[in-house]
């Protein structure tokens, strides 16, 4: 159980890939917390287009580009078996959310459900992301 | 595919940590390597050839 825990938690990542990693969540975070920021802006303040507003949408803009970046030095500089797993756990994310949108557009075709939304594809993104890397590293543990 | 890297890992008197830090790999990837759960990329496996000064051919053997 512990080795499966250690795998989990992909403990004993060279240096080097734990400062990769930490660059990568520090923008996710800054990411997180500018779409959080619109949404506090434009919901809870109700303000539309203003100097704030745009101040956002460049952190915005520059958090992703840079979450981009980073997380592409992450992957090509990454431990071979852990990009292994990171690659399969994306291939995982990418396609199950193609799934739930085709099939949300189609069930929003007729009436059945409403067609899923950004706020939706990034959760979904996320879950898949997640079990595919639990998944991944268990199997090779 | 089959390999002698536990063996020589023993040999050596390595740990599965002082390993991949000698070949610049997480302790999982040893780990995954020894139980023939992952297959190192070629350039991993000259390390490894390197590193206990055997060739490769006698490290890693193909299953079929």
């Amino acid at each position: 159980m512990g080795a499966k825990l250690d795998a989990v938690l992909a403990k004993g990542l060279p240096e080097r890939d734990k400062k990769n990693a930490n660059r990568v969540n520090l923008w996710a975070l800054g990411w997180m917390f500018s779409l959080m920021g619109n949404a506090i802006l434009t919901k809870v303040y109700d303000q539309g287009i203003s100097a704030l507003w745009f101040a956002i949408l460049a952190a915005h803009i520059v958090c992703g580009v840079m979450l981009v970046l980073s997380y592409r030095r992450f992957l090509s500089e990454l431990d071979e078996m852990e990009r292994k797993v990171q690659l399969e756990a994306l291939a995982l994310a990418v396609g199950f959310s193609i799934l739930v949108f085709s099939t949300g557009g189609i069930l929003d075709s007729v009436g059945i459900l409403g067609a899923p939304d950004g706020a939706v594809m990034v959760a979904v993104m996320s879950l898949t992301y997640m079990a595919g890397l639990i998944v991944g590293r268990i199997r090779l543990a | 595919m089959k390999n002698r890297l536990k063996v020589l890992r023993a040999e050596h008197d390595l740990t599965q940590a002082d390993l991949a830090a000698k070949l610049d790999v997480s302790r999982q990837t040893i780990i995954a390597v020894e139980k023939g759960k992952f297959d190192p990329s070629l350039s991993l496996a000259f390390k490894v050839s390197r590193l206990f000064e055997q060739p490769i051919e006698e490290i890693f053997q193909d299953d079929a």
